[in-house]
C-alpha cells in the first residue's frame, strides 16, 4: 500500500526531465527582452509580406487565403485512386497528391520481376499512358491543384504522362497548376541510390525545372522535399533539415543557373516540403527561419532582384515518423498538433500523416480524420485569423535565430565540402543520418525521450484498437495490371515506339533536355522501364537499375 | 561465452520501399553487441537474401518491411530455404507490421516480429537465443 502511495505522491510532484527541444536545443525556463536584445524587427522580422519575410509570405496570410488542404492517397489500383480522389474533393479537399506504386517510382514496369508483390503499393501503378489516364479520369486538370509525389529520377517519365493526359483533353499545359516532387537527390536516400545516381538525379531535376519555367507558367518547377525526407530518413534535427534541404535546393538552382536562366526566372515559383513535427514552438520557429534563410540566399547570394524571389512558399506534410503504432487513436492528437505548428508556421499547403501510418498504409477513414483535423484548425480555433501570432514571443524570436544560426553554420559546412553533391558521395550526409538515427533510438530505449503508449503509460497489445482497421492491397490488383501491362506492349504500335525511343536515345546522348522527346515516347505507349533504361543507358548507366532487363529496342 | 564463435546475421530489405532508417539501426546495435553483420540493403529479392544467406552461411536472417512485403514476399523465404535443406537458418522480421499478421508470419515459419517500440535488449537476445538454437541443432 505504502509503494503505491509513493508512487502517486511521486507522480503528483513530476516534472520534464528532457529540457531540450524535439531537436536537442537546451532551453532555459524562461526568456526575457534580453534573449532577443540583437534582434532588430525590421531588419530581421518585419512585417509578413516583407523582406526577409520571417512571418510569412503574404501580408495577411491566412486572412487572404487558408491553406491548400490537401489529402494522399496511396494503394490499389489507377481506377481505385481516381475514385478516392473523386471522394476526397467531395469531402472538401482542395489539392490532390498523385502517389506512384513503388515499381513505378523506381522506374521499373509492373511485370518486371522485382516489382512481384509491390504492384499498386503506396499508390496506383504509372506503368503507362494509360495508367494516368485512368487515375485523372473525369478530373478538371485545368481547375485543380495537383501535386504529384516521385521524388526519384522516373517522375519525368510520370510528369510526361500527366502533361500527354492534359493535351488529349485539349488542355494547354500553360493552364496545368500544380507541382512535382522535383528532387530526385533525395531519392538516392529514399527510393534507391542505383535508380539516383547523383549525377542522374541532378540532370533530371535540372531538365525538369527548365522544361516547366520556358512552357508552364502555372506550375511550381522547384519543389525540392529533401527537407522532409532526409529528415525522415535519419530523425535530424531541426536545423539539420534546414541545411540538408537547402543543400539540395541550392544544388539545382546553381545547375538550372549554368543552363542560362535567370535566377528570377524561377526563384519565385520555388517551394519546397518540409516537416511539422509535434515540438510545436521549434517546428513553428523552425517554419519562419526557413523563410528567413531562403530570402537572404536570394538576395545575397544569388542577386536575386525580383521580390518574388525572396518569398519561399512552404508546403508541409506533418511528420509520419513521430506517429506510434501503440494505442494508434493517440495520433489523431499527435497530428492535431504537428497541424497546429504548420499552420503557426505560416505555410501555404498542408497534407497530413494518418494515424495509422504507423500500422499500415492510410485506410479512407484515416485519410478523412485528418482533413477533418485540418477542418477543425481552420474554421473553430480562431488560429488563422491573425498573422503569425508567436511573434514577439522572446522565447520564439530567440529560437528562430537559434536554428538560424545552427542551420547556417552546417550549410557552411556543405559548402566548404563543394556542396550537397559532393557531400552526399563522399558519405557524409549518410554517416549524419545513420548517426541520428541510432541517438533517437537510444533515447527513446532509456526512456529519456517519451513516447506516450510506447515507452510510457503502456497498455496491453490488445487494448490498442485501430479504428477503420487495416488496409490490404488485393493480388488481383497486381493480377490485372501484369495483364494490362502485357497487353499493351502488344497491341501499341511498334514502329512509333521504336521511332520514339530512337529519337529519345540519340537526344539524350546529344545532352538536351530530356522532357519533349519522353513526351513523345509516352504518346506513342512506351513504358516507364522502357522510357527510364533508355535514359539511363544513353547517360552510361545500366539500362536495368536491377539488372533484370536489357533493353528491347 | 559458451561459443566463441561470432553470430552472424544479414540484416537487409525485402522488396522495392527504400526507407532504411530501421535496419541500419538494427544493424548497428548488433554489431556493437559483437555480432558480424552483413547489410544487403536496399531492393532484396527473396531468392537474392538466400542466395546470399547460404554463401554466407549466416546465423540468421532480419528482414525489414514497411509496405506489406511481410505478407507478400516473406512467406516465400522459409520455402526457399527448405528447399535449400536450410530451413535451421532462422528469420526475423521488423517494420510496419500489423499485430494481427505476426500469428500468420509466426506459421509460416517466421521466428519472430519486432514492431516500433522494440528495444535493442529484445534484438539481441532473441537473435543470441535463435543463434544458439541453430549452433546447436547442426551439432
Amino acid at each position: 500500500m505504502s509503494m503505491e502511495t509513493d508512487r502517486i505522491t511521486e507522480a503528483f510532484y513530476e516534472k520534464p526531465k528532457r529540457i531540450v527541444t524535439w531537436s536537442g536545443i537546451p532551453v532555459k525556463e524562461i526568456y526575457t527582452p534580453k534573449d532577443i536584445e540583437g534582434i532588430d524587427y525590421t531588419n530581421d522580422i518585419a512585417d509578413a509580406g516583407n523582406y526577409p519575410f520571417t512571418r510569412g509570405i503574404h501580408p495577411n496570410m491566412y486572412r487572404g487565403r487558408l491553406w491548400t488542404k490537401r489529402a494522399e492517397w496511396g494503394y490499389g489500383s489507377a481506377e481505385d485512386s481516381n475514385l478516392l480522389f473523386k471522394t476526397l474533393l467531395k469531402e472538401g479537399a482542395t489539392g490532390i497528391t498523385i502517389y506512384r506504386d513503388l515499381p513505378s517510382g523506381l522506374g521499373i514496369d509492373s511485370d518486371h520481376p522485382l516489382a512481384r508483390g509491390e504492384v499498386g503499393e503506396c499508390g496506383p501503378p504509372l506503368c503507362s499512358l494509360e495508367d494516368m489516364e485512368a487515375v485523372t479520369e473525369d478530373l478538371p486538370l485545368d481547375k485543380l491543384s495537383v501535386t504529384i509525389a516521385c521524388a526519384s529520377s522516373p517522375s519525368l517519365v510520370i510528369l510526361a504522362q500527366y502533361l500527354a493526359t492534359a493535351e488529349r483533353r485539349g488542355i494547354s499545359q500553360s493552364n496545368l497548376r500544380g507541382t512535382l516532387t522535383n528532387d530526385a537527390i533525395v531519392g538516392h536516400f529514399c527510393y534507391s541510390p542505383v535508380v539516383n545516381p547523383v549525377n542522374l538525379a541532378v540532370k533530371v531535376s535540372t531538365d525538369i525545372i527548365e522544361y516547366c519555367v520556358k512552357n508552364m507558367p502555372l506550375w511550381n518547377p522547384l519543389y525540392v522535399s529533401s527537407f522532409y525526407n532526409l529528415r525522415e530518413a535519419g530523425a535530424l534535427t531541426a536545423p539539420q533539415e534546414l541545411a540538408f534541404g537547402l543543400g539540395v535546393a541550392l544544388t539545382y538552382i546553381e545547375g538550372v543557373l549554368d543552363r542560362g536562366l535567370k535566377i528570377d526566372d524561377f526563384a519565385p515559383k520555388a517551394s519546397v516540403y518540409a516537416q511539422a513535427g509535434i515540438d510545436i514552438f521549434e517546428e513553428a520557429a523552425k517554419l519562419r527561419a526557413l523563410r528567413k534563410m531562403w530570402a537572404k540566399i536570394m538576395r545575397e547570394r544569388f542577386d536575386a532582384k525580383d521580390p518574388r524571389s525572396y518569398r519561399l512558399r512552404i508546403a508541409i506534410q506533418t511528420t509520419g515518423s513521430q506517429l506510434v503504432p501503440q494505442q494508434p487513436q493517440n495520433n489523431i492528437i499527435r497530428i492535431a498538433y504537428q497541424q497546429l505548428a504548420a499552420v503557426l508556421g505560416g505555410v501555404q499547403s498542408l497534407t497530413s500523416s494518418t494515424y495509422d501510418e504507423a500500422i499500415s498504409v492510410p485506410t479512407k477513414e484515416a485519410q478523412v480524420s485528418a482533413l477533418r483535423s485540418q477542418q477543425i484548425l481552420a474554421y473553430e480555433t480562431s488560429v488563422p485569423l491573425v498573422v503569425d501570432p508567436l511573434a514577439g514571443s522572446y522565447y520564439i524570436e530567440w529560437l528562430t535565430n537559434e536554428i538560424e544560426n545552427e542551420a547556417t553554420k552546417i550549410l557552411e559546412e556543405i559548402d566548404a565540402m563543394g556542396g550537397m553533391a559532393k557531400a552526399i558521395e563522399s558519405g557524409w550526409v549518410e554517416r549524419q543520418i545513420v548517426e541520428a538515427s541510432f541517438k533517437y533510438q537510444r533515447e527513446t530505449e532509456s526512456g529519456e525521450r517519451i513516447l506516450v503508449g510506447q515507452n510510457r503509460f503502456v497498455s496491453p497489445p490488445e487494448e490498442d484498437v485501430l479504428p477503420g482497421g487495416v488496409v490490404r492491397v488485393l493480388p488481383e490488383v497486381e493480377e490485372r495490371q501484369i495483364t494490362k501491362v502485357k497487353e499493351l506492349k502488344q497491341k501499341r504500335d511498334h514502329q512509333r515506339v521504336k521511332k520514339a525511343i530512337g529519337d529519345l536515345r540519340v537526344r539524350a546522348e546529344a545532352g538536351e533536355n530530356l522532357l519533349p522527346p519522353i513526351i513523345e515516347c509516352v504518346k506513342a505507349y512506351a513504358t516507364i522501364g522502357e522510357i527510364m533504361g533508355t535514359v539511363r543507358e544513353s547517360l552510361g548507366y545500366s539500362y536495368d537499375p536491377f539488372g533484370e532487363r536489357k533493353s528491347g529496342f | 561465452m559458451a561459443n566463441k564463435e561470432r553470430i552472424k546475421v544479414i540484416i537487409t530489405k525485402l522488396g522495392l520501399d527504400g526507407h532504411d532508417r530501421g535496419p541500419k539501426v538494427v544493424a548497428r546495435i548488433l554489431r556493437e553487441a559483437g555480432m558480424e553483420v552483413i547489410y544487403l540493403g536496399l531492393q532484396q529479392t527473396p531468392e537474392g537474401i538466400v542466395k546470399a544467406a547460404l554463401q554466407e552461411d549466416v546465423d540468421v536472417i532480419g528482414i525489414s518491411c514497411l509496405t506489406g512485403e511481410h505478407l507478400s514476399l516473406v512467406p516465400l523465404m522459409p520455402r526457399l530455404l527448405k528447399e535449400n535443406h536450410r530451413d535451421d537458418i532462422p528469420i526475423i522480421v521488423g517494420g510496419v507490421i500489423p499485430r494481427q499478421d505476426t500469428a500468420d508470419l509466426k506459421r509460416v515459419g517466421v521466428s519472430e516480429v519486432f514492431t516500433p517500440g522494440s528495444t535493442s535488449q529484445q534484438i539481441v537476445s532473441c537473435v543470441k537465443q535463435l543463434a544458439q538454437e541453430k549452433k546447436g541443432s547442426g551439432l
